[in-house]
């Protein structure tokens, strides 16, 4: 799905394609990857021949920060998905993935920043690839904040061929000059009650012309917290979601969007909401499911 | 019952009397009685005890869904919304998505009577107890590990019938706990606990990782491990455990002001080079937090 050096094409963290045909639109796909500034970098593997590990580091935007004080954890989640995501790719070159599943535990709200990040691949198969991913703030002492796995299917990159300079290096991306806020970046509608819409805007694209990973779990905290503040007596507005699973099961192509949700219950404090996000446009299938847990905060 | 000598006679899934039906294609439900001897500290069913329970249901659906392929369970999440007191409780799955090479599959648990019906609450249908999802790997049918005949033997509706549990079931497995600030507990792998192939089945994995994680956070608030009630489990599947002993480590997360409290567990085949089988984010609280009425 991307190119070499023969080719005028180039391909980032992302997968997001610069310096070739198109490349307006490829300058807009990078404000995803871009967004909360992830710096990634790859590590040495311990015998030469490991599986891949990479380290990153994130900065807590003010204009990012959510109910609980810290980066929200859509965001924390879409810097999951980028790093373990592309420490996933590294690890079957000169294939590469795609996610299909998250799941997320967050032990903290609060976040001083910036953010660091570690991915370590645990298992890399014929057809998935499974990477551990943790986050710790670095600004707190290194107190952690969460910790998740990430699964991924092994794909063919067709005609492509994917070639990165090694050990490969992302500087962190500046700082937004008019920073707006994640569900203004993201295209999430206002709104309240169970049912939470997304625009998918060129911006939210991937080279693949899918709707990017994080896009979606931005999606899915927005609207669990959005669900739990209708249908919970006392929640407030003072939401945040916590732990996570999503289950990519299909490509998002045509939009808009819809997360549609279920609050399963109540229990000391935290909300269990059951989350289908469905690719209206496309005979409204359903693309993403998976759970949030959302902590009064 | 059993296909193809699986589970043994003397099997954990026959000692908690699992009972099996398939209701449509791709639909199926699985439910097992609420023992004493199932129970965590605030008397709802262990979370292990359901992720057993949704990985039969899963593994039921598979087999049906992608005969004469077979399946290996890749990750399991379960999260429990209340908790779970039976009299029986049963699991209830369907697919998600059928791909290639996998498939995904979304289980609710619910609280049902003798006849399996929901248990009213108020007169109105109860809420879920557990919400889970699994994916599978598929194993082609010409993977010589893969058990094939099981698919073809499958009926509609089955029982797995043993003796009652007659120990609470962590001492059954059994579990020991070898260092609890460590997470560490070793549990011997033996075909009463085996899966279709000779490793140690998915639920008891986290019913393992459940002790361990429950071990490491309880000591880390000067607590026993048997005080605190795991109620979410997120397990990535990346080895059999065939040798044994499973052996586990924890890392605790933080905790928060009520006790509650993330790990990371660690599972390894203490037989196969220490190699890492399985890794689980597991959430617990003391047991009188997870009982407290809210919001």
């Amino acid at each position: 799905m991307t190119a070499g050096p023969d080719d005028a094409t180039t391909v980032g963290p992302d997968g997001e394609v610069a310096g070739g045909p198109g490349d307006d639109a490829a300058d807009r796909r990078r404000h995803v990857s871009d967004y909360f500034r992830l710096e990634r970098w790859e590590l040495p593997a311990p015998e030469g021949d490991g599986p891949a590990s990479m380290a990153g580091r994130a900065p807590v935007d003010a204009h990012q920060r959510g109910p609980g004080g810290g980066l929200r954890t859509g965001g924390l989640l879409t810097s999951l998905d980028s790093l373990g995501g592309f420490t996933s790719g590294l690890a079957v070159l000169p294939q590469w993935i795609v996610t299909t599943s998250l799941m997320a535990t967050v032990s903290e709200l609060s976040h001083v920043g910036p953010l660091g990040l570690r991915a370590d691949v645990l298992r890399r198969g014929r057809n998935s690839v499974v990477t551990s991913l943790d986050v710790v703030d670095e600004g707190a002492g290194g107190r952690h904040v969460a910790a998740a796995t990430l699964t991924c299917a092994v794909l063919d990159p067709d005609a492509m061929t994917l070639e990165f300079e090694r050990p490969f290096a992302l500087a962190m991306p500046e700082s937004q000059v008019d920073p707006v806020r994640p569900e203004a970046f993201f295209c999430i509608e206002s709104g309240e009650g169970p049912v939470t819409r997304l625009r998918l805007e060129d911006q939210l694209r991937n080279p693949w012309g899918i709707l990017h990973g994080g896009a979606v779990a931005m999606l899915a905290d927005e609207a669990a917290c959005r669900a739990t503040v209708a249908a919970v007596p006392g929640a407030g507005h003072g939401v945040a979601a916590t732990d996570v699973v999503l289950h990519y099961l299909r490509p998002v192509k045509v939009g808009p969007v819809e997360a549609r949700c279920s609050v399963l219950g109540t229990r000391a404090g935290r909300t269990s909401v059951r989350v289908a996000i469905h690719d209206v446009g496309a005979d409204d299938r359903l693309v993403t499911l998976g759970s949030v847990t959302v902590l009064a905060v | 019952m059993a296909f193809a000598g699986y589970p043994p006679p003397e099997h954990l899934l026959g000692d908690l009397g699992m009972e099996a039906e398939l209701t449509t294609e791709t639909t199926a439900r699985v439910r097992t009685r609420v023992t004493p001897q199932v129970l965590s500290a605030d008397g709802g069913v262990r979370a292990g005890v359901l992720a057993t329970l949704v990985d039969i249901v899963g593994g039921a659906i598979a087999a049906r869904v992608l005969r004469p392929d077979w399946m290996a369970t890749a990750d399991l999440s379960i999260e429990l919304v209340g908790p779970p007191v039976g009299p029986w409780v049963e699991a209830r799955g369907s697919v998600l998505r059928r791909g290639r090479t996998t498939l995904v599959i979304e289980a609710l648990v619910v609280a049902v009577d003798e006849d399996g019906d929901d248990v009213a609450v108020d007169g109105r249908a109860p809420d879920p107890v557990a919400w889970a999802s699994m994916t599978f790997a598929v194993l082609p049918a010409t993977n010589a590990d893969s058990p094939v005949q099981l698919a073809a033997d499958l009926p509609m509706r089955w029982a797995f019938r043993g003796g009652d549990l007659e120990l609470p079931i962590m001492d059954a497995l059994p579990v020991t706990v070898l260092d609890a600030p460590a997470g560490r507990v070793s549990v011997p792998v033996r075909p009463y606990l085996h899966n279709s192939f000779g490793a140690v089945q998915g639920g008891v994995i986290a019913l393992i990782a459940e002790a361990a994680g429950a071990e490491a956070l309880g000591a880390a608030q000067g607590r026993h491990g048997a005080d605190m009630v795991v109620t979410d489990l997120q397990i990535a599947y990346l080895a059999l455990g065939k040798v044994g002993p499973i052996v586990t480590s924890a890392r605790v997360l933080a905790t928060g002001p009520d006790g509650r409290a993330g790990a990371v567990v660690e599972l390894r085949d203490g037989g196969a080079d220490d190699r890492l089988t399985t890794v689980v984010n597991v959430t617990a609280a003391p047991a009188d937090v997870t009982t407290r009425a809210v919001p």
